[in-house]
């Protein structure tokens, strides 16, 4: 049974240059995910998550190393292209939601649609349809300011799936968030990896972890199971 | 096939990024005010500049016309280089003759001859008239004025020194309000005068005085009844009747006024000669001084409406440089985040450039009310404004620009 992986990473290693020092912070990682997977990534501060997330995420090139998204070698493509497949494939939530303040919410959600070739009309009934997903059907006209903090996490959620990616990528969507909102962020993202999406949940805290299927732990540049 | 869909998805990305910008200009009104304000500022004063520059022009022009491009102005003495105790009444009688019979393509020659600020009554209104003007036949033709009503004078009103005149807008309005002058009598100083025309509303002058207070007298009547020389005249004019060879025509005369003067080789003339081209070359002197003056100004103004635009913008763009990172994360590439904040600074200049001229315009007339500038307005205001407003925003926008769409999405997003 040949499921091909939609992410595959081979032998990558990430080197910063910092006054004439060099700091390895990735040291040889190899990886595959399948489409539809549920994977935590778990790492300390340090551990070199954020770097992998931000090349996973199309946001940073490794040093060395192949990088196979959706079977596209993409680990030395120039800055234009990977701004391209960051807008097709991948959706982003973070830890501070960045929703832009002085729009609405589905203006917001529209926000990565604006830059792809889908039309106007479309893309607004999606970004309504998405709302609606995460439960914020009335809110739509509102400001990320009129929005408790779980809502803006919602917002951003919708906005990640908007331009429909083969994989999102949650950088500590609960680190901002009281238990019980985090909870139900999180039975969101549950919700829609059920719904058959790729999702890869960066974080330092085993409980919200626990959600995942899978978990890859990451310590000092290096996958420490598998 | 494919290019057109391409042409069409790139035009689509340009809208929405326009859509983009207005609406984080809109978002942002207070700073927005700011760059408009500062620009606005220089864009006025670059409005009063074209519509002055314009105005001095159509004057200049408007002088010209009056002087005709087809007339010389003859002034006894050199104004040029003017010698201490030189003669200044060095025309005379014998040389309106000659030049009269023997000058190559002249058709008229008026010898002119003024008395100034003379009292002059009609009834019980009095008032002095700083012009009395000598003339002979056919001077509103002469000098390219028409006359609003009545008729110009006669040879045979000169010849007889008859005592009518022709009436300048200025004492036709306050000696006789709205009352036509034609054929009713007054009194230049002692002496009774029957208006015979009126002269058309000039409304410019020449420097000093209005253009419009005169009375013209046949010239005989002012030499005979004023009691002045009877040898030497003050100035003359000359018509030809070709313009175009005016340089040869400025020529022959000098020499021929050389010869019947008797001036040898070396000597001086002692007449100095105006034509409408060195006017004009006077008129070009005057406009090119007030361009450079208004011009410096304008610049300056300009400039640091493009300064304020400058620094806001990097304000603006470190301010929201979270907003620029994830922007870049979504997808959106460089050429696109360059493009809104260009598209942001373009639209900001350009309605900072519609108050400028709003502005620059009410300054300007209101200069002109008060007699400081002539004033036209034209589509050239309207054209140099918003380029210069387009320029203003490329310009001094394109370096915020550039830093926003090179910041690194890793960078400024954190967490």
């Amino acid at each position: 049974m040949s499921v091909h992986p939609v992410i595959r990473l081979e032998e990558i290693c990430k080197t910063f240059s910092l006054a004439e020092q060099s700091v390895d912070v990735l040291k040889g990682i190899s990886l595959q995910i399948d489409p539809g997977e549920f994977i935590a990534l778990l790492g300390t501060s340090g551990s070199g998550k954020s770097t992998l997330m931000h090349i996973l995420g199309l946001l940073d090139r490794p040093t060395t190393g192949h990088y196979q998204l959706a079977g596209q070698d993409v680990s030395q493509l120039e800055d234009e292209r990977l701004s391209e497949l960051r807008n097709r494939m991948v959706g982003f939530i973070f830890q501070s939601f960045y929703l832009i303040p002085y729009i609405s919410a589905r203006q917001n959600v529209m926000l990565p649609g604006l830059y792809s070739s889908t039309p106007g009309r479309e893309l607004k009934a999606r970004a309504e349809k998405l709302l609606t997903l995460v439960g914020l059907s009335d809110r739509m006209d509102f400001k990320p300011g009129q929005l408790s903090g779980g809502q803006q996490q919602r917002v951003a959620i919708a906005r990640a799936l908007v331009n429909d990616p083969q994989v999102l990528l949650a950088d500590e969507p609960t680190g901002q968030l009281d238990s019980k909102t985090s909870g139900e962020i999180l039975d969101l993202l549950s919700d829609i990896h059920r719904q058959g999406r790729t999702v890869i949940l960066v974080t330092h805290d085993q409980a919200t972890a626990n959600y995942a299927e899978r978990k890859i732990f990451l310590d000092d540049g290096r996958i420490t199971n598998s | 096939m494919m290019a057109a869909s391409q042409t069409a998805d790139r035009l689509r990305l340009f809208g929405r990024i326009l859509h983009m910008a207005l609406t984080a200009v809109w978002a942002h009104r207070l700073r927005s005010s700011f760059v408009i304000l500062g620009v606005a500022l220089g864009i006025a004063s670059l409005t009063i500049i074209v519509a002055a520059v314009d105005g001095a022009e159509r004057k200049a022009y408007q002088i010209v016309d009056s002087f005709g491009p087809d007339a010389v102005f003859i002034l006894g003495g050199d104004i040029r280089n003017r010698a201490v105790g030189q003669r200044t009444n060095t025309l005379s009688y014998e040389d309106v003759e000659v030049l009269r019979q023997s000058l190559p393509g002249a058709y008229r020659v008026v010898p002119m001859r003024a008395q100034h600020n003379l009292p002059v009554r009609f009834e019980n209104q009095k008032m002095q008239v700083a012009n009395i003007v000598g003339a002979t036949a056919g001077y509103a033709d002469v000098w390219n004025w028409p006359l609003s009503e009545g008729r110009d004078f006669s040879e045979e009103d000169i010849l007889r020194g008859a005592k009518v005149c022709l009436i300048g807008d200025t004492p036709a309005q306050e000696l006789f309000g709205d009352r036509s002058p034609v054929g009713r009598t007054i009194y230049i100083d002692k002496l009774p005068v029957q208006v015979i025309g009126r002269l058309s509303y000039r409304g410019f002058s020449g420097g000093g005085g209005s253009i419009d207070e005169r009375i013209i007298l046949p010239i005989t009547t002012l030499t005979q009844r004023f009691n002045l020389d009877r040898k030497y005249f003050r100035a003359l004019r000359v018509k030809f009747t070709s313009p175009e060879n005016m340089d040869f025509h400025v020529e022959n005369l000098t020499s021929l006024l050389r010869k019947l003067h008797n001036l040898t080789e070396g000597q001086p003339d002692d007449f100095s000669i105006l034509t409408a081209d060195e006017i004009l070359k006077f008129l070009s002197m005057f406009k090119g001084g007030l361009l450079l003056f208004l011009g410096i100004t304008a610049a300056v103004a300009i400039l640091v409406g493009g300064f304020v635009l400058a620094n806001l913008f990097y304000l603006s763009v470190d301010e929201r440089k979270e907003e620029i990172g994830l922007k870049k994360a979504l997808g959106a590439k460089n050429s696109a985040i360059l493009l809104q904040v260009l598209a942001e600074a373009v639209t900001l200049t350009m309605i900072g450039s519609l108050f400028g001229m709003a502005i620059g315009m009410g300054m300007a007339q209101l200069l002109e009310r008060l007699g400081i500038l002539e004033i036209l307005f034209s589509w050239k205001v309207f054209t140099y404004s918003t380029l210069s407003s387009v320029a203003i925003g490329i310009l001094f926008g394109l370096r915020p620009a550039r830093k926003a769409a090179a910041m690194v999405p890793i960078e400024v997003l954190k967490g």
